[in-house]
């Protein structure tokens, strides 16, 4: 049958809407602060064999990373056997999932018994158990360490709440009410789903409802080759390192990609990339899929709407055993800097084909740094700092400093919300003067932070990145600043963080970090003088 | 006889709205003079002298919604500023919070006001506060005065103050806005802890820093008007609306710049609360369609609802504001064709000029209101008040060539196509709007505003599940309206950090009375001496980052509970802790000028064939003027008047209220 394209414009409003809608819900309704401050959930509706119909994405590490979760749903529970009130739940990367905080719940919409579409969300929750507050340990070695695993099961059975699960889970993570708290916001934000997909087969009929996904999804498949037709064909190459695994802390680990635009497709192949690591950066293959997705949008053309039509023009080589493509039990929890800097080699790789819409590599640092012990005003305090780094310049215009990029958006502490809160002081945030990359136009600057705690051991985790290799210039630009770390402690001495560490802090201690630049486009030399000297002026660059 | 006058300057069009002691309302409009926009006050003063016959003298109360302080930002017309923060943080008004708002841009635009005070015009000073305003490190005046010559030096025009935990303890910020005094007498001073005392040290230096940035431009350009309006005659002073929706007298006004950045919006929502209010519904979604926009507002029980920031040109500015959430879509919205052949429209605006191509000035993209034309919803010979003859051959031409003929329709039904895409983005942002409050919009009624709101209402309530629409008098001056129904109003808030379960009520009240005392001298100022008095407190989970607006009204711990359950959807009995307390002081000064000038003429003399979902359709062609008291009009019908064009659709039914608004509501 034909569809009126009237209607299929309409529908397709209608389904974002809902996305939006759970999204909304998951958002308003969850507890705690990552999802509120860091947006870490998103909420979509997925056809009846699992693609994505429409995904409400806070940040984009979440694209593409509930399409395995859905296969290995369909997979284990046959649709046939699917009644309209159970609701299933995995969190287990080697069975679907992303990393163990990342609990993904979808529910089936079935209508006059048949199965017409699903609705699911995903939420970083606060603690999963394991070996460390917050379950993102940068010293675990094996996934057993990181927390709960959570195979695909029925969180509700027809209806019926399954309380063996929900005891099992309370028992293991360390703020039960919270985590459950917030998979009741992603209950209530599938049941949304489910409602109004329902009133919306009412209206159109299940057959003619199916037409218009299948329709959507062409059109979507259609307009990404027209985009990725516009990139000029060829393989082109880029190879990045992250600092270390956290463990083995002299050894950089090694990215490369390979990415042949087709004749109307996008390949992108790892080989080269470093072997899984013992440390957590590895990371599953939903992750990368997120990396090009963000990458294919940010590339193209933002107008196109986002569904599984859109990624059916990428395909992916992971080596097995590899960073990308880790076999059980690797550790996969830190796994957001490998993503991150998946991301950044993707778009690296084509800076010189489309040099006037790839900017020169941003750092790509998102800085993390967790301090916990006794308060002591009496009870427990853990509290998290997420540190951005510096963009990199373009054709047209400086970095900015201190930004979120990529597959990231997350907001830093503010130092009175963070000294309210903890004892901890915060005596400086700053930018990071000549940390940018030298170029006709600069790289954005890093920030730095300086940390004092006020009482005895404190545990403190950090976990860093560009230490060791930095976003390199790009048109004779120059690279950005490492990104640097110290701990002074109070009787004078001091030590260089190797990018990764988790050690215990005294009183008077105090940590200083300065987070990476971003890295210059264009012969430094083509610089402006009015802009060098508004620079100086405003302490960008030494004077 | 006495006149109130309300006069709102909008971007094309200054509305004034003047009402007499005995109730009669005219309304006028008059270009608005960029540049300088008092010259078009003064030219409505010309209006009501020579037209209506009303003497300066005679005015009795003159109230103004102004856009000078966000135009002084979007224009970049602001003073060249300093600011002086605590040693170590005189970077944060750049670095702010990290995030971006675009998500998929590859090249980034800074996302702080840098432009406020770039790092040549920051300076440190030595000092310092613990977390509970405790003085770690006495105020260094030299430190001062080095920062202060260093600034003076570099000739700047106000001086924004911002130092850490400032809102536990002001001590240091006043000395050394003493210090600037007794040096630069008359350099304008911003304090962060007069301005916003509340915790988060971006936000709060970021709000300084505006005020400070558009002080300078305020006060200069309230100071002309009132000697403006004193050479014209006029003897009253001068009133100005704030973003949350209440009026001061321009002496004040001028003290607290950053309160009048949503001041035309604010008029809007507040003539809405008083025409839903008079006619009976106090639960409203207002929806204000315009040209390249559709802002949308809620009203609960009475109340608009108010958010404790807003976004001002791309910047989260923390001051209180009318909740008014912007989409781009509206009249002037563009349809086009997308790579896979889909249709769409928006987000790009043909705006007014070259505008829709029925204006022919040379637009020939089709947009909303070429498709109004198309399907008869509009009469091409009487629009805008018969400002613009509207050309529909070519509103017919952009429709077939870009969507109809590509698309295989007929122009009509491209017509209903983009109609009915456009509703379907505008109720899904409705939703969303309302969802992400906690508000189900079937409770609610649905107020359209604006030229282009009454003509999709019906359309937007179908999707919605709204089943009462109420049409104002005048939805397309209802801004100038709400002037003259907004109460005077001042708030003042502080920081007051406890735990729920540690609160010591007798040093709350002591708070509170202190808050009252200075919020009470402001309100005596306006010659107001028994305000209406409304005490909140802003209320949080410990450990949860954002909170909630609670009136102190009862136990505050259960009517935070019931908040937060109405608003995130659940709650718990976990502690909670008090982060600011509140003032809003207010006095009812009347109420908005309806405006009805009902005539009750007989039937409608007059039938259009329009295009509706259904198929095309007789309708009957009524205007609003001569609708009579008890006559009720079954769509499919079309009202007319000046200022907009309401659709009844079929199915719906419209009738006057005994307020003069036209309610429609499902025919049964």
């Amino acid at each position: 049958m034909t569809l009126d394209p009237i209607t299929v414009e309409v529908t397709r409003h209608k389904l974002e809407g809902i996305a939006n809608e759970m999204q909304s819900t998951l958002l308003r309704s969850s507890f705690s602060p990552i999802v509120k401050e860091g947006l870490d959930a998103s909420a979509g509706l997925f056809t009846a064999d699992g693609q994505t119909l429409a995904q409400a994405c806070a940040i984009p590490i979440h694209l593409a990373t509930l399409i395995p979760v859905l296969q290995k749903i369909i997979e284990v529970f046959p649709p046939a056997t699917m009644h309209p009130d159970d609701t299933y739940l995995l969190n287990d990367p080697y069975t679907g999932g992303t990393h163990l905080p990342d609990i993904a719940l979808v529910q089936p919409i079935i209508v006059d018994g048949k199965l017409v579409a699903f609705s699911a969300a995903m939420t970083h929750h606060q603690d999963m158990g394991g070996m460390s507050a917050g379950s993102v340990p940068t010293n675990a070695t094996e996934i057993y360490q990181e927390g709960l695993r959570l195979p695909p099961l029925k969180f509700r059975d027809a209806g019926k709440l399954n309380e063996t699960l929900v005891a099992i889970i309370r028992q293991n993570v360390r703020i039960p009410d919270t985590v459950m708290g917030d998979i009741n916001a992603q209950l209530a934000a599938c049941s949304i789903g489910v409602r109004r997909v329902t009133e919306l087969t009412a209206k159109f009929g299940q057959e003619t409802l199916k037409n218009l996904f299948s329709e959507l999804l062409d059109r979507s498949e259609t307009m990404t080759r027209q985009a990725l037709g516009r990139i000029p064909q060829g393989t082109y190459r880029y190879v990045d390192f992250l600092d270390n695994d956290g463990i083995e802390l002299d050894k950089p680990i090694r990215i490369e990609v390979a990415v042949t635009v087709g004749q109307s497709g996008i390949h992108i192949d790892f080989t080269g990339t470093s072997p899984q690591v013992r440390g957590p950066m590895n990371c599953v293959p939903s992750g990368s899929l997120a990396a090009a997705c963000f990458a294919i949008r940010a590339l193209t053309d933002p107008a196109i709407p986002t569904n599984a039509g859109c990624f059916r023009p990428i395909s992916l080589h992971l080596p097995e055993g590899s960073l990308v493509n880790p076999v059980e039990p690797a550790p996969v929890n830190a796994r957001t800097s490998t993503i991150k800097r998946i991301t950044g080699c993707i778009i690296s790789a084509l800076a010189e084909i489309l040099p006037d819409r790839v900017p020169a590599p941003a750092a790509g640092e998102m800085a993390l740094v967790a301090f916990g012990g006794r308060h002591p005003a009496g009870g427990n305090f853990v509290t998290g700092d997420l540190i951005a780094s510096g963009s990199g310049a373009s054709s047209v215009s400086d970095g900015v400093d201190v930004i979120e990029t990529d597959a990231t958006n997350c907001m830093n502490l503010p130092a009175e919300a963070m000294e309210m809160e903890t004892p901890i002081r915060l005596h400086r945030v700053a930018l990071r003067a000549g940390s940018g990359g030298a170029g006709e136009f600069r790289g954005g600057l890093g920030v730095e932070r300086e940390y004092e705690v006020l009482t005895d051991n404190v545990t403190f985790t950090h976990r860093g990145e560009r230490h060791f290799s930095a976003a390199r210039g790009i048109f004779g630009g120059g690279d950005g600043a490492h990104g640097e770390s110290t701990i002074l402690r109070t009787d004078g001495s001091s030590e260089t963080i190797p990018s990764k560490i988790v050690t215990r802090l005294m009183k008077g201690d105090r940590v200083i970090l300065r987070t990476a630049g971003g890295a210059g486009y264009g012969n430094p030399a083509l610089r402006t003088a009015a802009a060098t000297t508004a620079d100086q002026a405003d302490g960008k660059i030494a004077s | 006889m006495t006149y109130e006058i309300g006069i709102d300057i909008g971007g094309t069009f200054t509305d004034i709205v003047c009402r007499g002691a005995d109730g009669t309302v005219r309304i006028a409009k008059v270009p608005t003079t960029r540049g300088d926009p008092s010259r078009a006050v003064l030219a409505a003063l010309d209006t009501a002298r020579d037209e209506w016959g009303v003497p300066a003298a005679a005015i009795s109360r003159f109230t103004h919604g102004t856009t000078v302080a966000t135009n002084a930002v979007l224009e970049r017309k602001g003073a060249r500023i300093g600011l002086i923060a605590t040693e170590g943080f005189k970077d944060v008004l750049e670095i702010g919070r990290q995030m971006r708002h675009q998500m998929y841009d590859l090249v980034l635009k800074p996302e702080t006001p840098v432009f406020l005070a770039p790092g040549r015009y920051r300076k440190e000073v030595r000092e310092r506060l613990d977390a509970s305003g405790n003085i770690l490190t006495p105020l260094d005046e030299d430190s001062v005065r080095t920062a202060v010559a260093a600034l003076t030096e570099q000739n700047v025009q106000a001086i924004a103050v911002s130092l850490v935990f400032s809102f536990l303890n002001p001590t240091h910020e006043r000395r050394i806005r003493d210090m600037i005094a007794a040096e630069h007498p008359g350099l304008p001073v911003s304090l962060s802890s007069d301005v916003d005392p509340a915790f988060r040290e971006y936000e709060r230096t970021c709000v300084t820093a505006f005020d400070a940035y558009i002080k300078p431009v305020v006060a200069d350009y309230l100071a002309n008007l009132e000697a403006d309006l004193q050479r014209a005659g006029v003897t009253v002073p001068l009133q100005v609306m704030q973003s949350r929706g209440g009026l001061a007298s321009s002496s004040i006004a001028r003290q607290r710049p950053v309160r009048l950045f949503l001041s035309g919006p604010a008029g809007g929502v507040v003539g809405g609360l008083e025409a839903g209010t008079q006619a009976g519904f106090k639960n409203l979604i207002t929806v204000d369609i315009g040209g390249t926009s559709c802002d949308i507002a809620l009203i609960t029980d009475g109340e608009p609802l108010i958010r404790s920031e807003g976004i001002i040109d791309g910047y989260t500015v923390r001051v209180p504001m009318v909740d008014v959430t912007a989409i781009g879509a509206g009249g002037g919205s563009i349809a086009w064709r997308d790579g896979a052949g889909s249709l769409r429209v928006g987000p790009h605006s043909a705006g007014s000029e070259p505008g829709p191509a029925c204006y022919g000035r040379g637009g020939t993209q089709p947009t909303v209101t070429d498709a109004s034309v198309v399907l008869g919803y509009i009469d091409p010979a009487n629009f805008a008040g018969r400002t613009l003859t509207l050309q529909p051959s070519l509103s017919h031409t952009a429709i077939k060539t870009v969507i109809a003929d590509p698309l295989g329709l007929t122009v009509e039904e491209a017509a209903l196509g983009i109609h009915r895409v456009l509703n379907a983005q505008m109720a899904e942002a409705i939703r969303l709007v309302s969802i992400g409050r906690g508000i189900d919009p079937r409770g609610y009624a649905l107020l359209p505003l604006g030229g282009g709101g009454p003509m999709h209402a019906c359309a937007l309530a179908e999707e919605l599940g709204i089943s009462s629409i109420v049409i104002p008098p005048r939805p397309g001056v209802l801004a100038a309206a709400g002037l003259l129904g907004a109460p005077v109003e001042h708030e003042i808030a502080a920081a007051f950090p406890v735990k729920l379960a540690e609160l010591d009520q007798t040093a709350m009240a002591n708070a509170l009375r202190g808050l009252d005392e200075r919020c009470g001298a402001l309100m005596a100022a306006e010659g107001i001496e028994n305000p209406d008095i409304r005490h909140f407190a802003d209320v949080c989970y410990i450990g949860q980052s954002y909170h909630l607006e609670v009136p102190l009204t009862g136990d505050i711990y259960e009517t935070f509970l019931i908040a937060h359950a109405r608003v995130y959807g659940h709650s718990t009995r976990i502690p909670a802790k008090i982060v600011n307390l509140r003032t809003v002081h207010r006095s009812r000064t009347g109420s908005v000028a309806a405006g009805a000038t009902t005539k009750g003429a007989a039937k409608p003399p007059i039938t259009r064939r329009i295009r509706v979902a259904s198929g095309t359709v007789e309708a009957a062609i009524w205007d609003r003027d001569s609708i009579g008291a008890g006559e009720k009009i079954a769509g499919p019908a079309i009202v007319e008047q000046s200022d907009t064009t309401t659709l009844v659709e079929p199915g719906w039914t419209a009738r006057l209220t005994d307020s003069g608004a036209l309610l429609l509501e499902r025919t049964p």
